[in-house]
């Protein structure tokens, strides 16, 4: 019951934010003279046929796994207090060295692709290491040196694009690395929808989308079940508490950013494997940004990361239909940036009401053991130490208050 | 929240009310029933507090005891729980410090707030500044200051860099910044930690001119010569609440020590000696040096033999939070060894350390013992993240950490709902108890215990103290750092006095006293044994 009632609570955060943008959506679409209603049914028409359906499944879930993997790799590093703003760059770059790396061998078909999936993490995991690196041994901040990096990383991604890996031609308006052989494509789920019974869709549903779902497990595993995961999960929350335990917290650091890092590798990989085959001027940007907001909203779990990579890329499939129905589509970003923001507060004050209500459940238990606490003085810097241990959103580092 | 009011009464006999307020003169500040909780604990319960206008009123505590907590809420930093504030006469409640200042009241900290590359005016004026035309008015603050500093004889130079000025310095740009606020109550904490002391000679010729002005000091401190030296009426607070009101001048250092410490409270004696010949913890020359290179612990060599409590006595922040931490491997050694049943220990990791069979209960728990917003299972594995029964292998062993957390509240009373519960959720004394069960549970050979019962209730803190004593019995070494004299001289076969860092006197806890005792740890022991 205890149990259910948690759960709930964990719900409440993400749901209240969510009605609160619905309402904040239909006052813009108000504003600017349409009719909040229609816009809804826009966005929830998903196609009359059966084929139309499926296509629109298949354009969301394409975009939920990059969105998801985002997320992953951003709450890793909230997960222990670190804000790793890097993804965008740490993808990025991985994405453009792993399509060359793709495209300069010849291997047999699951060696290729692992090769590709390998440089890809290793590049995301060396980028984002160096975040780590730079705050355990110099004290940056890796906000800051995250940041930074993200500029490094595009600036790098542009010139080997332009220059060292240019495999277009020079004529052409889209600048290209060279295709990767078939060997490294990562086959479609279409034969698998085809199977279901459902409709062929015109696009083809990434194969990627299994490795995500093993990844997320993955790493909820790790985080749940397993000493590592303990580790970095006390780290967060409360790193004076974890290296008391014995938690070498410069060593987490860096393991952490790894991690965050190689999973930010694998963000571009859908796309590139998928159906791109080759990094342009036109690969999807902006999913490493998105990925702070889709964790935010996700809690952090890798669950509700999921759900929360759904609803982002249910919302941005919704942009197109809009603008037939001369809607502007950057509505879809209005609510995206309104769930996020309301997804902060209104997760301040759930667990505000945990709180309060594990507080109920301990006075509950121990009247007497509460009662007798009335003797009791906290140490002198108790009283706020002790309040400022469970501060804000999930993931603030816990690190700037002392 | 709460409204000021409620059942503010105050159950009687709470301690012995040595002086009576004997004049009936105007009250500049009164607390009535001052409660105020944090999550699990009562930080402040039952308050009482009558400061006369004009007088210097101290308040005496233990460091831990509630002090600061109080001003805290005089100051409008909190809101009490329940409780009234009375400002001559008038019931006033607080919002923020601003309402505090707009009131009269004004805060000294003890750790100064000043900016470092402004001048002594600029800070002064630094957040109420004068102002015609949208600029600030300086000639107008250089009058208010310098009318300041001449009627309260602050002698301050408003143009001095503040980082040019001396402690005593600042500490007067302190008060001026409050006067200029126009406080005609002044709040000063622990205002002498930080002062040599013919600088407390200055302060407290300072504290006589604010006086003879009219103005109100409430003056926080645990120093008891100089408490009674400046203050014209003392109020004692002790684990959280008012124990009773002296006048410095009929009531003795020991009196107020014995106010102070509460000698009433249940003793922690321990049985005959189970001191063995094995040595557990062994000590040599350990040094430890701040960022400054300063020595926050000074040479110390120690032995810990099995079945001894060694204990660690000294006024707080004399370097025996930085000795636990070094002996945790939490800092590292500017110089010394350090040998656990003979291995040299000096380089290991903190977790080497506790995988070595060192159990550790922290000075304060909430930082470094638990972690608040996990259930009470994740806080047994905190600190035995390699040992079963929480863990397989690379694995957390959820089912076995649960049965384990129970059979921990079981035979350790922790008052909870179950394993699932969050830890922010028990009161101190559960807290305290599922650590000493959790660090029990290892069967270490070594323990560092600091401050084993600060905040948690009497029955919990026999508890904890027949817990000690019976892992003692069994051969278990314990290191054991205290405020409370009491447990220090009843709990330890051996016990140390450390001063500024380094091990000043050894004394025998079966025949030396508190006050003895407290004379060793201020490092001026014949002017305390004689008074």
């Amino acid at each position: 019951m205890n149990r259910v009632r948690r759960t709930g609570l964990a719900l409440l955060g993400p749901v209240l934010s969510i009605v609160v943008a619905l309402v904040i959506f239909a006052i813009v679409i108000l504003l600017i003279g349409e009719d909040p209603l229609a816009a809804l049914q826009v966005m929830t028409d998903l196609g009359d046929r059966p084929s139309q359906q499926v296509q629109s499944i298949v354009v969301i879930l394409n975009r939920a796994v990059p969105l998801f993997l985002a997320g992953l790799a951003v709450s890793i590093a909230f997960r222990m207090g670190l804000f790793n703003i890097g993804v965008e760059g740490q993808y990025r770059l991985a994405t453009i060295l792993a399509a060359a790396a793709g495209a300069a061998v010849a291997l047999p078909a699951p060696l290729h692709v692992l090769l590709i999936v390998v440089v890809a993490m290793l590049v995301g995991a060396v980028w984002a290491g160096i975040v780590g690196v730079l705050k355990v041994t110099r004290g940056v901040s890796e906000v800051i040196s995250s940041i930074m990096l993200n500029f490094v990383a595009l600036g790098t991604a542009s010139f080997l694009l332009t220059g060292p890996l240019r495999g277009s031609g020079p004529g052409e308006s889209i600048v290209t690395t060279k295709i990767i052989p078939e060997s490294g494509w990562f086959p479609s789920l279409n034969g698998l929808l085809t199977g279901l019974g459902l409709a062929e869709p015109r696009s083809e549903l990434f194969g990627f989308l299994l490795v995500a779902v093993v990844v997320g497990v993955g790493i909820a595993v790790l985080l749940k079940r397993t000493r590592f995961g303990f580790d970095l999960r006390a780290t967060g929350l409360s790193p004076s508490a974890a290296t008391a335990s014995g938690v070498d917290a410069r060593g987490m650091v860096i393991k952490t950013m790894l991690l965050s890092g190689a999973i930010a590798g694998l963000i571009g990989l859908p796309e590139l494997l998928g159906n791109a085959h080759r990094f342009s001027t036109e690969f999807t940007a902006g999913l490493g940004f998105l990925g702070i907001a889709v964790s935010l909203l996700g809690r952090n779990s890798p669950v509700g990361i999921a759900l929360a990579a759904l609803l982002f890329a249910f919302l941005d499939r919704a942009a197109l239909p809009l603008q037939f129905a001369d809607i502007p589509s950057s509505v879809v970003t209005i609510i995206q940036g309104t769930i996020v923001l309301a997804v902060v507060i209104a997760n301040e004050i759930a667990r505000r009401l945990a709180l309060r209500s594990a507080e109920r459940a301990g006075a509950a238990a121990g009247p007497s053991g509460g009662e007798g606490g009335g003797s009791s003085p906290p140490p002198d810097t108790g009283p706020d130490g002790g309040q400022r241990i469970y501060t804000g959103v999930p993931g603030e580092p816990q690190g700037v208050e002392s | 929240m709460a409204a000021p009011g409620g059942t503010g009464d105050r159950p009687s006999g709470a301690g012995p009310d040595i002086a009576v307020p004997a004049e009936d003169a105007p009250l500049a500040v009164e607390l009535r029933g001052i409660t105020k909780r944090f999550p699990g604990v009562v930080a402040n319960r039952d308050i009482e507090l009558r400061v006369r206008r004009g007088e210097v009123h101290a308040i005496v505590g233990e460091n831990g005891a509630g002090k600061s907590t109080l001003m805290k809420t005089l100051y409008g930093m909190h809101r009490p729980d329940e409780g009234e504030i009375l400002l001559d006469g008038r019931e006033v409640s607080f919002r923020s410090p601003a309402d505090a200042i707009a009131a009269g009241i004004g805060m000294v900290h003890q750790h100064f707030m000043l900016a470092d590359n402004f001048t002594v005016l600029e800070n002064i004026v630094l957040g109420s500044e004068p102002t015609r035309g949208g600029r600030l008015d300086r000639a107008e603050a250089r009058r208010r200051i310098v009318e300041i500093s001449d009627r309260y004889s602050l002698d301050l130079e408003p143009d001095d860099l503040v980082e040019d000025l001396g402690v005593g310095d600042r500490q007067r740009v302190e008060i001026a910044k409050v006067l200029y606020r126009g406080a005609r109550t002044l709040i000063l904490d622990e205002p002498t930690a930080v002062l040599v002391p013919q600088e407390v000679d200055e302060l407290f010729g300072n504290l006589a001119e604010l006086k003879r002005e009219g103005l109100t000091v409430i003056f926080i401190s645990h120093k008891l010569d100089e408490v009674r030296r400046v203050a014209d009426a003392i109020t004692v607070i002790r684990r959280g609440t008012t124990v009773g009101t002296a006048d410095p001048r009929t009531t003795t250092v020991k009196q107020l020590a014995e106010l102070m410490v509460g000698a009433e409270l249940p003793t922690p004696e321990t049985r005959s000696s189970t001191v063995r010949d094995a040595v557990v913890l062994e000590l040599e020359n350990v040094t430890v040096a701040a960022v400054t290179g300063r020595s926050l612990v000074d040479d110390v060599s120690l032995v810990v033999r099995e079945g001894e409590v060694v204990g660690i006595a000294g006024v707080e922040g004399n370097g025996q939070a930085e000795l636990v931490e070094a002996i945790m491997g939490l800092r590292p050694l500017a110089g010394g060894a350090m040998r656990l049943a003979g291995e040299d220990i000096t380089q290991w990791s903190t977790r080497a350390r506790r995988e070595a069979g060192v159990g550790f209960i922290p000075e304060d728990r909430h930082r470094q013992g638990m972690l608040l917003d996990a259930p009470l299972w994740e806080n047994r594995i905190l600190g035995h993240q390699t040992r079963p029964p929480a863990v397989k292998g690379w694995f957390i062993d959820r089912r076995g950490a649960r049965a384990d957390t129970e059979r921990i509240m079981r035979e350790y009373d922790v008052r909870a709902p179950g394993a699932d519960t969050l830890a922010v959720a028990l009161s101190g004394g559960n807290q305290q108890k599922l650590i000493v069960g959790r660090e029990m549970s290892a069967r270490p050979r070594l323990l560092i215990a600091a401050h084993p019962t600060r905040g948690v209730d009497v029955g919990a803190q026999a508890v904890i103290w027949e817990l000690l004593k019976d892992a003692r019995a069994e051969g278990l070494g314990i290191v054991l750092v205290s405020a409370d004299l009491d447990e220090l001289i009843g709990l330890s076969d051996t016990l140390h006095v450390m001063l500024r860092g380094g091990l000043v006197a050894t004394v025998d806890p079966s025949r030396v006293t508190p006050e003895e005792l407290g004379g060793y740890m201020t490092g001026a022991h014949s002017a305390a044994g004689a008074a």
